[in-house]
């Protein structure tokens, strides 16, 4: 059978503009009152089933309800125990995996189409039968809080939940999703079933990719699942964050590294029919060896590793931020260089050769996105959330195309106005006082993180 | 058995499949070979699917080429090939990759040092220019030579020093095999790092990174006649190393075999509070009839939430370790099995160590089952639709094969002893390696 996915692309990426017509390879279905959408996929005698969820951790009454649930769902039902369903999946070679964000979730499966009638039973079986049996739980929460008391020696990841925490204090969105040390103990089996019951309910959207035979699936969802899909989203309204005048200073032992995070918060009025300016940005400024701060602070002057920049949203809330390492006796300078960066090119302060090579990183890049049929469905379920029209994809090369260097100033302006900019360093005790020339410093301590 | 043949159909449009009695019968891969004269291999699959490419250049030089004094020479020009050549000069490569669309980067083991770019089609002369360039007239530079030295401890640290599991994985390959060339650091010990000079790498450079030790791979929507046409102009002229191949033969197999006798128990004082550890056996090189048995048990224990080790240690109502993992480690001239983990606190180290010698000799009788060896075989396949879901893939897939048995066709023959492995291989195989004495590493804040 031929390919549509491939055939729909081939024609616009020969023709170098994108049209309406990749568009035809997506197939939009209703199955009961279950959205679907699939990719056919014929390159591998495989499938991937992403059922998203239009409800994440925002619901949670604590922290980890959400990811406890999913994470425990295969614990055991009432007809097998934890090692006899791990034992079905893996004999047959199919992988279960689940991300929660605060706004929604997804489960996904993959395994052999040959397969597909048994794996998506028995994972109907789980969403109707787990019980998460007391047992496997007080496992969980042993091991959960024994590998969060353990973060301290990872200093990257630690960097990042408490910059989320700090940069986010002002809104519901600051709470990690994973749980924390005070909130594991919460979970039991009954609140564990109930959360289940209510995503069993909740607005879902099933994408697919995979050879025609995926719709065997239709008639094992339907009798098997039992799920019904109702939207119960709650719109957020945050207020921009406010001005930020002091550095987070997070001791942690042993650390002869500084890891820095830099960002904020952003709504969607800041970001809506400018995400190609957003994305265009932390591509400028941190995507790949050729971007702004990787020549400013490695290539130039031999400091970090590394350092990357993003602009992601969600539905009602989004991320800017910078994140980097140095030396300790060098964060305070890569902070200041950072603090340069953005102000240079809030005034235009870079070369045409710069933006255009920005410009055609961007677009002859484009057609990589389309190379695993998975993650350009990720693409379109994140498009979906956001409530974006597709079209936008479809525009995207022209969109980038067609961006101005004062579109790349302005979006820079917007995404990092340094006053409000929440930086955290978390690194060795004695960075204090080389970081007070910048801002005042507040020591946290990394314990209340966890 | 026939799901491996219809991987290799499904993977390739030009590549066909008649049934046949075995395996490696089966399947057919379209690889164009092109062999220059002065000792360049290049391999080239032709997928059309979408106008992009991938080009792998393997170099068969790593971590166990080097002598003290310059530990790390590979990975530092790992880093330094990327600041320029004499054609495009200084620091433009990043820039004319990036530029069209395109990635770079590379990495360095033990064995071998790999550079690859990701690119559109249009760029496929442009890239060959650059890397045959890279290969011929390095430039080496030194005030970015020096800058890059900082950069490579940065990175090391980051590796090493801040990372308890990269610290504990090179904790246990120095005592694994110490005094043999695979105990040094891949990424070079922090003095050598200090001192190299840009003449000693370059002695180096000139020594290995030469076409008769390289191997070039091109899978994507490129015209075979053509990158072969455009090898051979800009690589053809570059000569062959006079030394390398000397290089290589004076790395004996018996050089690299570990010299200790007795289990060795090493603790490492670092910044974990929870204990971290790492069991190793020696085993054998890459290739090795009995490798595939002891690459099946190393999944039987430690892969899937099914696995034995999980179920053991982690699942259990009062867990022992938050994360266990095995695995069989072939390198050129030598092999590991090793399982690691981490603990949760409270855990005797001395009393979890002789549980998990002891376990490890009970699973051999306990675990390993026609179900249990078949659901690794059912694994394996959907691993490999992953690896070789994309051009790049693929690529590294045929390079690895290629630069390690000097012939990409060796997966027909890994896959037939896969095919072959039986439980009583499996069961042997565990027997044979749980009664040799082992190292035993552990990173722990409570160490001294």
């Amino acid at each position: 059978m031929k390919n549509k996915f491939f055939i729909a692309l081939l024609s616009i990426l020969s023709t170098s503009a994108f049209g309406d017509s990749f568009l035809d390879s997506i197939e939009r279905m209703k199955w009961g009152d279950l959205d679907v959408v699939w990719i056919e996929d014929s390159k591998f005698p495989r499938f991937n089933a992403a059922i998203y969820f239009e409800d994440g951790s925002l619901s949670d009454p604590f922290s980890g309800l959400t990811q406890g649930t999913f994470d425990q769902m295969a614990s055991g039902t009432s007809k097998e125990s934890q090692r006899e369903i791990s034992e079905f999946f893996d004999f047959y070679g199919a992988s279960l995996k689940h991300s929660v964000t605060h706004e929604y979730s997804v489960y996904s499966v993959q395994g052999l189409t040959k397969d597909i009638e048994p794996v998506m039973s028995k994972v109907c079986e789980l969403f109707t039968d787990a019980q998460f049996p007391k047992k496997e739980l007080t496992s969980y929460v042993s091991r959960s809080k024994s590998q969060l008391k353990n973060l301290v020696t990872s200093h990257a990841a630690l960097a990042d939940r408490i910059f989320r925490q700090v940069s986010l204090t002002e809104t519901p969105y600051a709470t990690p999703v994973d749980g924390t040390l005070a909130t594991f103990d919460k979970l039991n089996p009954v609140g564990l079933k109930e959360r289940l019951s209510e995503l069993n309910k909740t607005k879902k959207v099933l994408y697919l990719t995979g050879p025609s035979e995926i719709s065997k699936m239709k008639e094992i969802i339907a009798k098997k699942c039992h799920w019904t899909s109702k939207s119960t989203f709650k719109n957020l309204e945050l207020k921009k964050p406010s001005s930020q005048s002091a550095i987070y200073l997070v001791p942690v032992p042993g650390a002869n590294q500084a890891q820095i995070r830099i960002g904020r918060y952003v709504i969607p009025q800041e970001i809506k029919g400018k995400y190609d300016h957003f994305n265009f940005l932390s591509g400028f400024l941190g995507g790949g060896f050729t971007s702004k701060l990787v020549q400013e602070l490695r290539v130039k002057r031999g400091l970090t590793y590394s350092a990357g920049a993003y602009v992601s949203m969600q539905r009602d809330y989004g991320r800017a931020g910078i994140m980097t390492f140095s030396k300790n006796e060098s964060a305070s300078e890569v902070i200041s260089i950072i603090r340069d960066v953005f102000q240079d090119i809030t005034a235009k302060k870079f070369t045409n050769e710069e933006f255009k090579h920005q410009q055609g990183h961007q677009i002859g890049g484009f057609a990589f996105g389309f190379e695993e049929t998975n993650a350009f469905l990720s693409q379109i379920m994140l498009y979906d959330h956001q409530g974006r029209d597709l079209q936008e994809l479809v525009k995207f090369q022209d969109l980038i195309a067609s961006l101005t260097p004062e579109a790349l100033a302005q979006a820079n302006l917007e995404a990092f106005p340094w006053d409000r900019l929440t930086i955290v360093v978390v690194g060795d005790k004695s960075l204090e006082k080389s970081l007070s020339r910048i801002r005042p410093v507040r020591i946290l301590k990394y314990q209340d993180f966890l | 058995m026939k799901f491996w043949l219809v991987l290799f159909a499904l993977l390739l449009g030009c590549s066909s499949v008649k049934e046949k009695q075995s395996l490696s019968e089966n399947i057919h891969i379209d690889v164009e070979e092109l062999k220059l004269d002065n000792g360049l291999t290049a391999l080239i699959v032709h997928n059309p699917k979408l106008p992009i490419f991938s080009l792998q250049l393997f170099y068969k030089v790593g971590g166990k080429n080097e002598v003290p004094g310059i530990t790390g020479a590979s990975h530092f020009l790992e880093h330094m090939m990327f600041k320029g050549a004499k054609k495009y000069g200084k620091n433009t490569m990043d820039f004319i990759i990036e530029g069209s669309g395109g990635s770079t980067n590379a990495y360095t083991t033990n064995d071998q040092t790999v550079y690859y770019e990701n690119l559109p089609s249009s760029e496929l002369e442009k890239i060959i220019d650059i890397e045959s360039d890279r290969m011929e007239n390095l430039l080496l530079d030194v005030d970015d030579f020096n800058k890059e030295r900082e950069v490579v401890l940065e990175e090391r640290k980051m590796r090493y020093e801040n990372s308890p599991r990269g610290q504990l994985y090179l904790e246990m390959m120095q005592n694994l095999y110490q005094g043999t060339p695979y105990g040094r650091s891949v990424i070079g010990d922090i003095p050598d790092l200090k001192s190299v000079t840009r003449e000693q790498i370059y002695k180096y450079f000139k020594r290995f990174y030469a076409p008769n030790n390289a191997t070039l791979i091109l899978v994507g929507d490129v015209s075979v006649r053509k990158a072969k046409s455009m090898i051979q102009e800009k690589f053809g002229k570059i000569p062959s190393s006079p030394s390398v191949e000397e290089a290589h033969k004076e790395l004996k197999d018996q050089d690299f075999v570990p010299k200790w006798t007795t289990d060795q128990v090493v603790a490492k004082k670092g910044e974990s509070p929870n204990p971290l550890f790492m069991l190793a056996f020696p085993t054998y090189k890459a290739g090795h009839p009995k490798g595939y048995a002891l690459d099946v048990l190393s999944s039987i224990l430690g892969s899937g939430k099914s696995a034995s080790l999980i179920n053991e240690y982690i699942l259990i109502e009062k867990p022992i370790a938050t994360s266990m993992y095995a695995a069989h480690q072939s390198l050129d001239k030598s092999g590991f099995f090793f399982i690691g983990g981490e603990l949760v606190r409270g855990v005797k180290l001395n009393e979890f160590r002789k549980n998990l010698l002891k376990r490890l000799t009970g699973f051999c009788d306990t675990e390993i089952t026609e179900r249990s060896i078949q659901k690794i075989k059912n694994n394996y396949l959907t691993g490999l639709y992953s690896g070789l879901d994309t051009n790049a893939g693929l690529g590294s897939f045929l390079g690895e094969r290629q630069i390690v048995f000097n012939d990409w066709r060796f997966y027909k023959q890994e896959l037939d002893m896969y095919e072959k492995v039986s439980v009583d291989d499996v069961k042997a195989s565990c027997k044979e390696v749980f009664v040799k004495p082992s190292v035993f590493v552990s990173v722990w804040n409570m160490h001294k």
